[in-house]
């Protein structure tokens, strides 16, 4: 399979990466760039610990090919606070105690972010259901429901 | 003020790296001209293997080589040992047949690794794998468990596929109490086989360095020095003081991440091959197939009382399947994590277990959350619910009769319960549950056409595994103590090394509390060290439970002698003999005097020792080992309430309530959090997951498009609380808290969906279907 | 997978059981059969592309037929490996019988297995895609023998 460039703005910053061209997304994140916070917790497409944001929107970056973020603007766990500068929701995930292992967590996280912009975070059931395509085999949901709830309300302030 | 924290919901001091991608997970790792292994496993369950062909695969591009279980049993290597010798009735020794850590002639469960091929990029690897040709000529792979014994004989050494029959307990004293009962209680059940499914798949990186001959490997571990320990002397990879083993950030284990498998050691032996790293990370597939599974019970029991519905007499006849191999502790867990625990919180005069474990071709069996113990709960607050509806007793009056109340309690099967105040959980848990107030609820639901039951669960598990002397008469093949250090800098800031793992449990923070109380220093001034053996001496690891009663103790005496060894040298420094001084808050004074010295000033003398006591070593480090008294028994109280829609067979959790005695707690925070994530995987268990082979031994949910896990839709808020009796032989009074949710919760639910349906059994996974059916068999009645 | 069905041809039994035979024929009928060549065991060796919902690969493996009553029955075998994505074994017991002159009636039990990745991931949908490429198989196979396209005949479903 020949190699591909792909062109892509990755938490601010303009890249450009060679890859394969069956690349996907997760791994020239996590190879290509060493952004290693968007873990890989299965094949099929169903945890979503590879949740990232493409263009504004929650992609699970394991089922997007590098190729079709090409011109795009993605935003990592990296991407959207720091250990001086929180973002409101991993500030409520630490809060509420919304991680143990923190293996799922940055894909919650960014699913979190989500559901607050497109309004599905409003009660307990809506980001249940939300979550419904993230795994956590940690936590139980309990906390990682207060953690988005309490996010939400930290965002719109 | 700083000595409040224990007790306090501290947050977690390992979040930020988390929750900002800045963990360090084993995949997150890449060394330095690494290259990637991809594992070629057999698609056959039960096969010997005739030719492997692998010129293809070498010469595929990016290959550098690609080995195969034949060559690795040429180089004579160890195969993967079970550390637990268990006796049948008769005496005789468990049967185990090899574990090689490569299939070299023989295939036995679908999964199983044949050969690794390693590659300069990982796609190249798996690519390659594709060519590898193995012959295997296919025998008839042996799957139920309920035959087993009676099917083909799949290893010449063990007849009817039994590895041991073993035993507990008084038989002709039970077996009198039965006969001479008003009346018995019959249960047949079975306890569904589960897949651990820790969110990070197992991976291991083994870089092998020919200057100095070291190698150090890297892999997902709840016990990197066990895995040490197991590599050097039973596989021979390489020296102990040359094999150093870190497990760095670890995405959950709940014993999966105990066992030392096959992947690791492979990559390791090939490193040491090649002379170049090697990385291998699992995908989720091969997580299913080859992580070792859990449960899988098949169970006759039968329970005997009086007129008055006290237990007379307990007899148990359980089958446990234990898969293709012996894993590292898999012959422990029906037996002493099972069989011990049947008393549960009742005072059953007698009790007869007799467990057999029985091989078949599918992936190895092993602890998983709860190890022996849910199994045992589930049968036994099972057959309780029942014995309460047949002797026409509420669940919780049946149990009330039962219950031990006088400690130390010495138990038919061996364990010696220290303390324990079940009472005060059940009322607990029944006021909190409303539980009187059910009825008007069942009837509101039943206007809405809902069906709505209530399910009553006591658990009773034994942690902090346990004393070295006990559990090696029992034939562990390791000492079960712990070890610690508390290292205190020249500015007073402490580093603390545990041989306890965290992947998940939050030891950073509970750890450096404790020490820093036991200092009087800011929790912010205490670091802890975990996971490598290269920087601590040796430890026993994390599961069942014991990392606080047996870890922490084993850091708990080591600051003390810190208290100790600083007073020696504060008195030096105040001018003023040792029993004048008290430590409080991190100050030493000297009593009735205004002289006083900071912690952080003692350490600094300690490692400036220009003013200093003639007989005292300078500095101010200190380790200890702690090898447990005993078993600790956290128990508790657990109440489900469900709903069901008789038109789907959905069963809806409305309200659960656990109340939990886990002796003294330090961070409330992270152990409400370990009670939630075992709530839903007890949850998961009752109503969702279940692990099935068809009949050659294909394993058939093998995604999560099959294997069905709780997900944030699934569960609902959890009501929980907890009563304290403090363990009596530990300095913290701490008992464990990581597997209670998976041990007392399958059960609560499985009795609160027979209660709403009106029915004796279901089995677990309750799913809509068998839920369904149920009803409509109950409604036709 | 068990199926067995029953369909009547518009064509008399020599020529059905002729094109049963017939490896060209065969290659005709089975979708995605890229080689159908006789190998010196006295069965086929046959290349197959398979899809089985997310797993796709090519499939080498062999056919043979057993159990030969001349003109009357046999049983159809084919094992095949796709590398890493596992194995797939079917077989069909064909039976013929002539209820009038020129029409055929073929009763067929297909049995088929799969292992390794396939049934890990595609279980659920391997009852389906046997089920699809037998009524592809014998479908085609009438519309081969019988040599027209739009020849109308039901696949008769006696028992799944
Ligand atoms: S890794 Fe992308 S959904 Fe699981
Ligand atoms: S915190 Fe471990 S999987 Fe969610």
């Amino acid at each position: 399979m020949g190699k591909i460039t792909v062109n892509l703005t990755v938490n601010g910053r303009a890249v450009s990466q060679q890859c394969e061209a069956n690349t996907t997304l997760v791994d020239l994140l996590r190879q290509g760039l060493d952004l290693t916070g968007t873990h890989v917790g299965c094949d099929t497409s169903q945890c979503g610990a590879c949740t990232v944001h493409l263009d504004g929107r929650a992609v699970k970056a394991c089922t997007v090919l590098a190729a079709q973020a090409d011109g795009s603007n993605v935003v990592t766990i990296e991407g959207i606070g720091n250990r001086d500068n929180l973002h409101p929701m991993q500030a409520a995930f630490r809060q509420c105690h919304g991680l143990q292992c923190g293996f799922c967590t940055p894909g919650m996280i960014m699913t979190g972010i989500e559901l607050v912009n497109q309004g599905q975070a409003d009660d307990d059931d809506s980001i249940r259901a939300g979550l419904e395509g993230n795994i956590c085999r940690c936590t139980g949901y309990h906390n990682i429901v207060r953690a988005v709830a309490t996010g939400a309300r930290a965002m719109k302030e | 003020m700083v000595e409040k924290s224990i007790g306090q919901r501290v947050l977690r001091k390992e979040d930020v790296r988390f929750i900002t991608g800045k963990g360090q997970y084993t995949d997150d790792i890449n060394l330095r001209g690494q290259a990637f292994a991809y594992f070629v496993r057999s698609p056959v369950a039960r096969a010997t293997i005739g030719h492997i062909d692998v010129s293809d695969a070498e010469s595929a591009p990016g290959v550098i080589a690609v080995l195969t279980g034949q060559q690795l049993a040429k180089d004579g290597l160890g195969t993967l040992p079970c550390g637990w010798m268990v006796l049948s009735k008769d005496g005789s020794e468990m049967k185990q047949p090899p574990h090689p850590i490569m299939a070299a002639d023989s295939i036995h469960y679908a999964g199983e690794p044949v050969a690794i091929v390693v590659a300069s990029t990982y796609q190249a690897a798996r690519d390659a794998a594709e060519r590898v040709v193995v012959d295997y000529d296919e025998l008839d792979a042996v799957v139920d468990l309920a035959t087993a014994q009676d099917s083909d004989q799949i290893y010449p050494e063990v007849p009817r596929n039994t590895s041991y029959e073993w035993e507990l307990g008084d038989r002709e004293a039970t077996m009198a109490a039965i006969a001479g009962a008003h009346h018995v209680t019959r249960l047949t059940l079975r306890n569904n086989r589960l897949i651990p499914n820790a969110i990070e798949p197992r991976a291991a990186i083994a870089d092998f360095n020919p200057s100095t001959e070291e190698l150090t490997l890297y892999t997902t571990s709840q016990n990197p020095h066990v895995v040490r320990l197991v590599l050097t002397a039973f596989i021979q990879i390489a020296p102990e003081h040359k094999l150093r083993v870190v497990a760095p950030d670890v995405g959950g284990g709940f014993g999966s991440k105990i066992f030392i498998y096959s992947e690791e050691t492979a990559v390791a032996w090939a490193s040491k091959r090649l002379g170049i790293p090697i990385k291998w990370t699992g995908e989720r597939s091969e997580s299913f197939l080859a992580d070792a599974h859990g449960r899988d019970h098949l169970t006759d029991a039968v329970l005997a009382m009086d007129e008055e519905g006290h237990f007379l007499g307990l007899h148990v006849k359980t089958r446990a399947n234990m898969g293709a191999y012996l894993s590292t502790f898999a012959s422990s867990v029906p037996t002493y994590l099972y069989g011990t625990l049947l008393a549960g919180q009742y005072k059953t005069p007698n009790i007869y277990v007799e467990v057999d474990a029985v091989f078949t071709n599918t992936a190895p069996v092993d602890a998983y959350r709860g190890a022996g113990r849910p199994e045992a709960t589930y049968l036994l607050e099972r057959i309780v619910e029942i014995a309460a509806s047949e002797m026409s007793l509420s669940p919780a009056e049946i149990r009330r009769r039962n219950f031990i109340t006088d400690f130390p309690y010495q138990t038919p099967v061996a364990l010696e319960y220290d303390i324990g105040g079940y009472d005060a959980s059940l009322t607990k848990a029944l006021e909190m549950a409303d539980w009187d107030g059910f009825e008007s609820r069942r009837g509101e639901a039943r206007a809405r056409g809902k069906l709505r039951g209530i399910g009553l669960s006591c658990y009773i598990e034994a942690c902090g595994i346990a004393p070295s002397k006990v559990v090696g008469s029992l034939g562990a093949g390791v000492g079960l103590w712990e070890s610690g250090e508390v290292r205190v800098n020249p500015t007073g800031s402490v580093s603390v090394l545990t041989g306890s793992h965290s992947h998940g449990q939050g030891h950073e923070t509970t750890f450096a509390q404790l020490v820093a109380s036991r200092l009087g220093i800011s929790v912010d001034d205490v670091g802890v060290i975990h996971g490598d053996t290269a920087r601590l001496d040796f430890g026993m690891g994390t599961y069942g439970s014991r990392s606080l009663a047996v870890g922490g103790s084993a850091l708990s005496s080591a600051a003390d002698k810190i208290v100790v060894k600083a007073r020696k040298i504060a008195a030096h420094l105040m001018q003023s003999d040792e029993d004048s001084v008290e430590f409080d808050d991190g100050v030493f004074t000297v009593k009735e005097s205004n002289r006083s010295k900071t912690f952080q000033e003692v350490a600094f003398a300690a490692y400036v020792p220009h003013d200093y006591p003639d007989d005292l070593e300078p500095g101010l480090a200190e380790k200890a080992f702690y090898d447990p008294a005993n078993f600790t028994f956290p128990a508790g109280a657990y109440v489900c309430e469900v709903e069901i829609d008789p038109d789907t067979g959905v069963t809806r959790i409305v309200k659960f309530t656990a109340v939990d005695d886990f002796g003294e707690v330090i961070n409330p925070m992270i152990v409400e959090g370990q009670v939630h994530g075992g709530l839903a995987q007890g949850i998961g268990q009752a109503l969702l997951e279940q692990c099935v082979y068809d009949d050659s031994g294909q394993l058939m949910t093998g995604s999560y498009m099959d294997y069905c896990m709780p997900r944030a839709d699934d569960l609902p808020d959890f009501d929980i609380a907890m009563t304290v009796t403090p363990c009596t032989h530990n300095p913290l009074g701490a008992k464990g808290c990581g597997e209670a949710g998976a041990i007392g919760s399958p059960p609560a639910v499985i009795n609160a969906i027979t209660n709403a349906i009106g029915i004796r059994e279901i089995d677990m996974p309750a799913t809509p279907e068998r839920v369904w059916r149920a009803i409509q068999q109950a409604g036709g009645q | 997978m068990e199926l067995v069905q029953r369909v009547i041809i518009p064509a008399p039994r020599q020529a059905v059981w002729q094109g049963l035979n017939d490896p060209a024929v065969l290659k005709r009928s089975l979708r995605g059969c890229e080689t159908f060549e006789a190998n010196a065991a006295g069965g086929f060796d046959i290349v197959l592309q398979l899809k089985v919902g997310p797993v796709k690969a090519s499939f080498r493996g062999e056919v043979s037929l057993t159990d030969v009553v001349d003109g009357e029955s046999y049983t159809l075998s084919g094992s095949g490996k796709g590398g890493v994505a596992g194995y797939a074994k079917g077989s069909a017991h064909v039976t013929l019988s002539e209820p009038e002159p020129g029409r055929t009636e073929m009763r067929y039990r297909v049995d088929a297995s799969v292992g390794g990745k396939l049934a890990q991931v595609g279980s659920r949908l391997v009852d389906g895609a046997a089920r699809k490429m037998a009524n592809d198989f014998f479908g085609e196979f009438i519309r081969v023998i019988c040599d027209d396209d739009q020849v109308e005949f039901i696949l008769e479903t006696i028992e799944e």
